[in-house]
């Protein structure tokens, strides 16, 4: 067996093109030598001490060849892996590992020779591998004073089962789990398998563990600074160290071994040296396969020994590992840096995908991106510190090493970053757009400057998109808000008529926290008013004219210093283009559309402002009107109406106006004469109907219908009294009817005090009063909302005090009954009038054939004419009580519905109406009749007030 | 010429042949002063091995490998003898 190795020469040529660098090694040349040196190794180890007990070693050595085969097996499997070799193949850097290994065993004299030997070889060009050979004989050297306990280390290790399956794949053998591979392989399998998950930032990592010597870490953050500071020290200690090991070499205190008399970061830098690692037990982790694997959780992968349990959603220390326990609670400790890192990176990758997010989330996710990547930085700067600790092989600088308590510090700030961030998206989830700026806005009200500082940051970000939308509104207004992010939304279907009042509104859940309701809302108004003005007013004047004071004064793209005085310029900005948008938009208004000409018109004609018009239309209209509503005709009526127009003041209006003033008749019910169905209208159209809408029209129409009712009234009860006065004379002869006319009289004396009061009271009361408070805020208006809200205000007042509001409909049935008791008067009296003075015609015939019969000479009246006369005078005479009878029901009524007016009116919790009861009963003369009237009005008005 | 190269041959081998077994003197003493309890003969199969581009992590991992199993084997061995010795 040995004499086959033996026959070889030994300074045999080396076969060329082996290439020394090719990690590639022909397997089958190389498997022949290494049989060899395996045979070698182990037939004279096991037939060393045969000399000593001969009989013993036969049967044990037969019984062990099988093992033996196996282990060979075993080692050409091991030769055989195409295992990379992964430590640097520096001829030189192993030279120093040597020297410094030998300097660590206290041996300088060996040290200076090995330099000595090592210059030798390296002046002889005989061998190519020369790295290869030093860094094998370093790997098997042994330190002299540790053989003692050797062998036990050895029994320890073979009392591991050895892997039996032989016929596995030879990459599992490359690695089984008792084979002392140093670390270091392991730590790079990892790093590359972990390369080859995707993620960018682990893959840089990785990239830059496994690249040559590591490069010097720079300095990325401002606050890791320290770290850079960390290598600087280590590089400035290892050379202090080494002389302070030279000094205390010389000292005999120091031949103790280090291990024990040491410090506590001696031990620990031992544990940590590959030695340890390799004779120590397998199961035991060390402090530096700990940091490893920290690095590895920290990027959100599973180390070798720490990994997330699912269960309990934590990254936990496997349990069967040996590991003392405060370095376990180090660890656990570190490993939520991990868990938090990825919890904002699996918000970040399910958002990304998400299409409908919004821009307000893609920027919050890029905010999240930007500090993952300073973490991965700072993560990068952590690897390539234990990849340079890693070349420089034996660690001499003690301090600068890579442990836990030093990632635990250095890892603080991060973590406190993290862990705003993991707050941020906890907060953050199912929020979008103006939400979400409001969620992160409400994490910077915290009291810890660095946090504040960090969410300030983000929430610059964040509300990017949200002012860049706010600005392009108020100042463009255009609303380009795909993702419904914008607190203020528009509504596609709403036509240019309804504009103001429908299409835009405010999403009161995506104002941002920052933004107050008045601000929004002014925002809301400033956009809106442009686009009204471009859409409904047809007015192209660019926003930068209307507005060009605020724009010029500062660009709208620096949003992110906007936030930090949210108070003074932002809301400055926003007040300034609600200011002049508004203020370019009523002007327009009034200028160009003559919105205030239009809403006085509306007063003149719809109610009834203008006197000698509505008079002499309803001079003009009343033969029209008396007709049954049916036979009305619109045309005669507008025809009428431009008479009316061109005889009175009316024609001095403007063309603009008259031209929309039109007739109206309402829907006819059986039995309507024309004054029910009569109405005047008012034409609006383009921009003003913004503030003439639909319903404020109807409101007119209702309050004209109540007026002209009212204006009729009173024009029957002049004729009533017209009559009176024609027929005052002419009755005077016929002294029978006296009674009856002068009850007639007081009748229609009592209505038209009423009607006069009740005049009075609309006129003066309800409308000049509303119009002079409209008219005052319209002229203060700011903006066109408030010119609307004026103007329904105005109507709703005018509403209510003319009783055509739901709460008033008891008064107002009151109301129409005298109005319906008035036009009975008139009925009555016309028919009282018509029988005086038929009869009185017929009394004149008489008395005129008398005449005529005496001047022919005649007889002046037969019997038979005067007892026909008589009979007829009879009759009429017998029919003035009737008519007296007539009239007193018709006052009985009419008092009766007056009192119960009065009853209302007092009990009414309108203060005005109350006081047009006083004027109605001013001499108390309802009070005595009525009972109800007699209380005070005081204790009734508050009465009803608590009922 | 042939002659003379054939010469110069012989004489480089001869030289080569110096200069390998002065490295193979440097790498012992290196590996004495390193303790690796390597022989002439198993030094010389593993510096040919690195020659030939083999991992030497591989190599020595294998090699203590080897040891520690021979290192058991010896163990009982050595037990069984000295009982029997005494």
């Amino acid at each position: 067996m040995c004499s086959r190795v033996a026959e070889r020469p030994e300074g045999r040529p080396l076969p060329e093109g082996a290439s020394a660098r090719e990690s590639s090694f022909d397997t089958r040349v190389g498997l022949r030598v290494f049989s060899a040196t395996a045979c070698h190794l182990l037939s004279r180890d096991l037939e060393a001490p045969s000399p000593e007990g001969t009989q013993g070693s036969r049967p044990s050595s037969a019984l062990c060849r099988a093992d033996v085969a196996q282990q060979f097996q075993f080692a050409v499997r091991v030769i055989g892996s195409n295992f990379a070799p992964t430590v640097e193949r520096d001829e030189f850097l192993v030279a120093e590992k040597i020297k410094k290994e030998l300097i660590r065993q206290r041996r300088e004299a060996d040290a200076a020779l090995f330099s000595e030997l090592h210059r030798k070889l390296h002046s002889q060009g005989v061998l190519k591998n020369k790295w290869s050979i030093l860094y094998l004989l370093l790997n098997l050297s042994e330190d002299p004073r540790r053989q003692a306990n050797k062998v036990s280390n050895y029994a320890t290790l073979f009392a591991q089962a050895l892997p039996r399956d032989a016929h596995s794949t030879p990459y599992y053998y490359a690695r089984p789990q008792t084979l002392p591979l140093n670390y270091q392989d392991r730590g790079t399998q990892a790093v590359q398998s972990s390369g080859s998950l995707g993620s960018s930032g682990i893959s840089s990592i990785s990239m830059c563990a496994l690249g040559g010597p590591a490069p010097p870490p720079q300095p990325l953050l401002p606050g890791q600074s320290h770290q850079t500071l960390g290598v600087g020290d280590c590089l400035r200690q290892q050379l202090g160290s080494r002389l302070a090991w030279t000094l205390t070499a010389n000292q005999p205190s120091s031949q103790t071994p280090p291990s024990k008399g040491t410090p506590n970061a001696v031990s620990r830098s031992m544990t940590r040296s590959r030695r340890e690692g390799e004779t120590g037990g397998a199961v035991e982790i060390t402090e530096a396969a700990l940091v490893r694997d920290i690095l590895y959780v920290f990027q959100g992968i599973d180390g070798k020994n720490i990994k997330m349990s699912n269960t309990e959603n934590c990254y936990k220390v496997e349990g069967k590992a040996n590991l003392s326990k405060s370095l376990r609670d180090t660890a656990v400790r570190l490993a939520e840096l991990g868990w938090l890192h990825n919890k904002i990176r699996k918000y970040t990758d399910q958002r990304s995908l998400d299409r409908s997010f919004g821009l307000v989330g893609q920027s919050f996710c890029a905010a999240l991106h930007q500090e993952l990547k300073e973490y991965y930085r700072l993560l990068s700067v952590l690897h390539s510190q234990l990849q340079l600790e890693d070349d420089q092989g034996v660690n001499l600088g003690l301090e600068s090493s890579l442990t836990l308590r030093r990632l635990l510090v250095w890892t603080y700030d991060p973590k406190i970053r993290l862990k705003t961030l993991a707050a941020l998206v906890d907060h953050c989830q199912g929020r979008k757009g103006g939400e979400l700026a409001s969620a992160v806005h409400a994490y910077t009200r915290t009291g810890d400057p660095y946090m504040r500082s960090l969410v300030q940051h983000i929430l610059s970000l964040v509300s990017h998109p949200v002012l860049s939308f706010l600005y392009r509104w108020i100042y463009d207004g255009e609303l380009e808000d795909t993702y419904h992010e914008f607190f203020v939304a528009s509504d596609p279907t709403v036509k240019t008529d309804r504009l103001w009042h429908d299409k835009y509104t405010l999403r009161k859940s995506m104002i941002p926290s920052f933004m107050t309701m008045d601000q929004s809302r002014k925002v809301l108004l400033i956009g809106k008013s442009i686009n009204f003005l471009h859409q409904v007013c047809h007015d192209q004047t660019p926003t930068t004219k209307m507005i060009a004071v605020t724009k010029s004064a500062e660009p709208p793209q620096d949003a992110a210093d906007l936030f930090t005085d949210l108070e003074n310029a932002f809301q400055g900005k926003i007040d300034a283009a609600y200011f002049e948008t508004s203020k370019y938009l009523l002007d327009v208004l009034n200028k160009k559309y003559s919105l205030l000409d239009h809403m006085q018109a509306m007063r003149r004609y719809l109610l009834l402002g203008q006197g000698d018009f509505i008079r002499h239309l309803m001079d003009l209209l009343k033969p029209e009107l008396v007709r049954p509503a049916t036979t009305l005709y619109q045309h005669n009526l507008t025809g009428i109406l431009e008479t009316a127009v061109r005889a009175t003041n009316a024609q001095f209006d403007s063309p603009e106006i008259l031209r929309r003033l039109d007739v109206r008749l309402l829907e006819v019910s059986p039995g309507d004469t024309g004054w029910d169905v009569f109405s005047l209208d008012y034409h609006v159209d383009g921009p003003i109907a913004t503030v003439f809408t639909r319903e404020c029209m109807s409101h007119y129409l209702r309050v004209f219908n109540f007026l002209w009712r009212a204006k009729r009234m009173e024009y029957i009860l002049t004729d009533i009294r017209k009559g009176h006065m024609c027929n005052a004379k002419l009755l005077r002869n016929m002294p029978e009817l006296s009674g009856v006319l002068h009850q007639c009289h007081i009748l229609a004396s009592e209505m038209v005090h009423f009607i006069h009061q009740m005049q009075y009271y609309i006129t003066f009361e309800v409308l000049e009063c509303s119009w002079d408070e409209l008219w005052n805020r319209v002229q203060q208006a700011q903006d066109l909302d408030h010119i609307i809200a004026a103007h329904e205000a105005f109507l709703d007042t005018i509403t209510s005090r003319c009783l055509l509001d739901s709460g008033s409909r008891v008064l107002l049935n009151q109301l129409r009954a005298v109005f319906d008791q008035i036009i009975e008067l008139q009925n009555a009296q016309d028919a009282i009038y018509r029988a005086a003075l038929e009869e009185l015609q017929r009394r004149l015939q008489f008395e005129e054939k008398k005449k005529q019969h005496e001047i022919e000479g005649q007889w002046g009246v037969t019997a038979a004419e005067e007892e026909e006369e008589n009979r007829r005078i009879r009759e009429f005479q017998e029919s003035i009580p009737k008519m007296c009878s007539q009239l007193q029901i018709l006052t009985h009524f009419y008092q009766g519905i007056v009192q119960q007016f009065l009853v209302l009116l007092t009990t009414s919790s309108d203060e005005s109406l109350r006081f047009l009861s006083f004027r109605l009963d001013f001499n108390e003369h309802y009070k005595a009749r009525e009972p109800r009237l007699r209380v005070s009005l005081g204790t009734r008005g508050r009465r009803s007030a608590h009922m | 010429m042939v002659s003379g190269s054939g010469a110069g041959a012989l004489a480089s081998a001869a030289a080569n042949l110096n200069a390998v077994r002065e490295t193979m003197d440097v790498n012992l003493e290196i590996s004495r002063i390193l303790n690796t309890g390597l022989d002439m003969e198993t030094l010389s199969i593993c510096v040919r091995l690195c020659e030939q581009g083999i991992n030497p992590e591989a190599l020595s991992s294998s090699i203590k490998e080897l040891r520690k199993v021979t290192e058991a084997l010896k163990a009982p061995e050595n037990m069984t003898s000295y009982l029997e010795t005494s």
